[in-house]
């Protein structure tokens, strides 16, 4: 029995994190957040994912890629959501995915390799508006290879390169620049993430042949989105707990009333399943465990919760200054409320567990 | 990632299903049917039937087998607790001395005790208690007052516990006792196994929430025990204490899991047989705690990998009972919320027998104190965990 990181892994992860607290911390988090008009991806960021494999870990290594699993992607995607950093990592990588599971030959080899490098980044079109993250409920209709339809939230869809789109049978890769496509930007609260609308009217799409591809890329995108608010959960707690043991009121530390404690303690246990949870979930996507379509939305209905409980106790904890613009506290908040919703919200994942546990 | 067994600790899983099966009456199987016996019989029935599956072999899975252990691994002893769930077999009758006297005797214990006590108590001869909790001392439990006097090599005691499990079965207690006026109020303290078998001592059983009469009182008049059973030194209790509480199920979670998780789909059925299994609100509480249960074996699993590389938990036991007990306690609240007004009739109807699974609610209400309350593991979690001040 093994069920942690290993050594490589666990390197992987301090890899990401001190890149992040060297070279891109909260004071530039913030600059991208405040700079609405920018397209919300840093240039030194996304080289760094490029050149130190966070794009390749998924893609083969035929495409050079580093050929790795979900374990491995989901510690990157715990220390970007940690340090709720910005950029177009997760639906680059979604997109990989996307092209790796449904693609042929010649589109992975078209793709793949300059996805894994950062040469090109793209993002995935999975969700109607108002609809839910289902491959049965796909945003676009597809009529002779021209796909017609409206997606929202779509992260980073105005430097996306391609275009994942679900359509009802199957997936389809779009480009932005052709006829028929159009993609807005909309202002969202969570400045850490650019999100837009892909619209098509009668776009011509290239469809990606393999079959079930859809599925298992919401499968996935459930993964990463819940290794990232694990990610955000834990550091908010761990802010928390740092704002606790230094901040006196009544001639002494706030983090020594039990009141606190208690809700801390609890949050401790909520993350550390959730954390468990996201391990187990992206392990039984690789090895394809009978169980897995489960432990995904266990995973991701339990990491949503728990890092909405988090963030909101950030900032209940800090008093006043946890509800400035000043502090930190709502950049966590704010994403944790939007990763929350996306690829499943909680309550869509206990109805998946219910329907697979009750029927 | 590996989250497969090895062949001979799967072996050992084939060895102990056969034995099960072929040891295990059926009718012994059936919900409910422990609780339809007198509560002395069944306490007997269990205790024999222990007994021959230690004389089988099937016990103290990972003890080593000087002490008459099987000698096994960490992923045996997870298999066990899992297939003794799987098979319903007996609960054990003597939980207390097999989870946490005989492996603080194993680390501390002398040469004699390591030989009288392990092994009788793998074959049930001896049932022990846990004298700790006392009127005055629950959660805290240093204000104990129960007292030795020294009286030449033997101690008198006085005092009295309370809550004691299987006070009316038990053989001997190891009990906290104040032998030396110390100068704090952990010192002074020393563990005593005392037999309970002697005037001085009488256990009177206490009616439970539930009806049931599993734990009681115990009083000791003018008790003696030879100073020599003492566990740990004399005087220092509080530390043997200690170690004897850090001996926390850790690798039982797989077990848990597998008994919750038959009960979830226990209570699965009684929504379907009162038309509620499609009701969203009920579905919505039944995921919630399904997902907890899950997250229950992931921990488990995480903690069995942590044994296998000889890593310490310490504290991190306070997250594990928080887990588990707060998840059963969920998962028995839904229960309610689920069988409605049904949930309270006390008989059984046509096709729906509650009666056993209102059992397991009511237990439900006691795993978040003993063993610890749910309060004092928040406090040990953010103390010890967390870094938070005292
Ligand atoms: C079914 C069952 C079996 C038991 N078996 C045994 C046994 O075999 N042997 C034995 O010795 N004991 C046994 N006990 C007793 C058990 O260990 C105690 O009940 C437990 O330690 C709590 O102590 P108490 O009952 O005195 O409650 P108290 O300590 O008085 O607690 C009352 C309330 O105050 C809270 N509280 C206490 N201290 C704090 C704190 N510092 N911060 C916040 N909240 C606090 C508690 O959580 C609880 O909610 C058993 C109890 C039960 C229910």
């Amino acid at each position: 029995m093994f069920f942690a990181l290993d050594a490589e892994q666990l390197t992987f992860a301090s890899t990401v994190r001190d890149f992040l607290a060297h070279r891109f911390d909260l004071d530039k988090v913030r600059a991208v957040v405040d700079d609405t008009a920018g397209d919300g991806a840093p240039a030194a960021l996304w080289k760094a994912a490029g050149e130190q494999g966070w794009l390749a870990v998924l893609v083969p290594e035929e495409h050079d890629g580093l050929g790795l699993g979900m374990v491995d992607a989901q510690v990157i995607a715990r220390e970007l959501g940690a340090g709720v950093a910005p950029g177009p990592w997760a639906p680059t990588v979604l997109a990989g995915e996307a092209v790796r599971l449904g693609g042929s030959a010649e589109q992975q080899a078209r793709l793949l390799p300059r996805l894994a490098t950062g040469q090109l980044a793209a993002t995935v079109a999975l969700r109607g508006e108002g609809g839910r993250y289902a491959a049965a409920e796909a945003p676009f209709e597809a009529r002779d290879g021209r796909l017609t339809g409206r997606a929202l939230p779509v992260e980073y869809p105005g430097i996306a390169h391609t275009i994942v789109a679900a359509a009802g049978d199957g997936l389809y890769l779009v480009d932005p620049a052709a006829p028929g496509v159009s993609v807005t930007a909309l202002s969202a609260y969570d400045g850490t993430t650019r999100v837009g609308a892909v619209e098509l009217d009668g776009a011509e799409a290239e469809p990606l042949p393999g079959i079930d591809a859809a599925a298992a890329l919401l499968d996935r995108a459930a993964v990463l989105t819940a290794s990232d608010l694990a990610g955000v959960a834990r550091e908010a707690l761990r802010r928390t707990v740092a704002y606790g043991r230094e901040r006196e009121q009544f001639g002494r530390p706030v983090g020594s009333f039990q009141a606190i404690k208690h809700a801390l303690a609890d949050l401790h246990v909520g993350i550390t399943m959730a954390e468990h949870a996201v391990l187990f979930a992206a392990h039984a996507v690789d090895a394809g465990l009978p169980g897995a379509a489960l432990a995904v939305s266990v995973a991701k209905s339990k990491a949503g919760e728990t890092a909405v409980a988090a963030t909101g106790a950030m900032i209940q904890y800090h008093g006043g200054i946890g509800y400035t613009w000043e502090h930190e506290a709502h950049l966590f908040y704010k994403r944790a409320k939007r990763q929350a919703a996306v690829f499943g919200d909680v309550t869509m994942h206990r109805e998946r567990i219910a329907a697979l546990t009750i029927g | 990632m590996d989250l497969t067994y090895t062949e001979d600790e799967e072996q050992f899983r084939d060895e102990l299903r056969s034995w099960l099966r072929a040891n295990i009456p059926d009718e012994w199987t059936r919900p409910g049917f422990w609780r339809s016996l007198p509560s002395d019989e069944s306490f007997r029935m269990r205790r024999d039937w222990e007994r021959d599956k230690a004389m089988a072999g099937f016990a103290g899975i990972e003890w080593p087998v000087e002490f008459g252990g099987r000698g096994g691994t960490p992923g045996m002893k997870a298999i066990y607790d899992e297939e003794m769930v799987a098979a319903r077999a007996p609960q054990t009758v003597n939980a207390l001395g097999l989870t946490f006297l005989a492996p603080t005797v194993m680390a501390i214990g002398t040469a004699e005790q390591k030989r009288d006590i392990i092994g009788p108590m793998l074959r049930n001869e001896v049932i022990w208690c846990q004298g700790f909790s006392e009127p005055g001392a629950g959660s805290d439990l240093a204000a104990l007052s129960t007292r030795g006097v020294r009286d030449g090599d033997e101690f008198v005691v006085n005092g009295q516990k309370v809550w004691t499990t299987n006070a009316s079965h038990g053989d001997k207690i190891f009990a906290m006792v104040r032998t030396e006026p110390g100068d704090s109020k952990h010192r002074g303290i020393s563990m005593l196994l005392i037999d309970m078998h002697q005037p001085g001592v009488e256990a009177r059983p206490l009616r439970q929430l539930s009806g049931d009469s599993e734990f009681g009182e115990v009083f000791f008049t003018d008790a003696r025990v030879k100073a020599t059973d003492c566990l740990g030194s004399l005087g220092e209790g509080w530390g043997t204490a200690m170690l004897l509480l850090s001996f926390e199920r850790g690798a039982s979670g797989i077990g848990q899991y597998t008994e919750f998780r038959r009960q979830y789909d226990e209570i699965v059925r009684v929504a379907r047989r009162l038309g509620r299994a499609q009701e969203p609100v009920a579905r919505q509480q039944l995921a919630r705690c399904l997902a907890e249960l899950e997250c229950l074996r992931y921990h488990a699993m995480h903690v069995l990998t942590q044994v296998e590389q000889g890593r310490d938990l310490g504290s991190e036991a306070s997250l594990t009972k928080l887990q588990w007990s707060e998840t059963f306690q969920d998962l028995w609240e839904v229960f309610d919320d689920i069988a409605g007004p049904e949930a309270v009739l006390a008989q059984p109807r046509p096709g729906l027998d509650l009666i056993p699974m209102q059992a397991q609610a009511f237990w439900s209400r006691s795993v978040t104190i003993w063993g610890g309350s749910s309060q004092v593991q928040r406090n040990i979690v953010a103390e010890r965990l967390l870094g938070l001040p005292r």
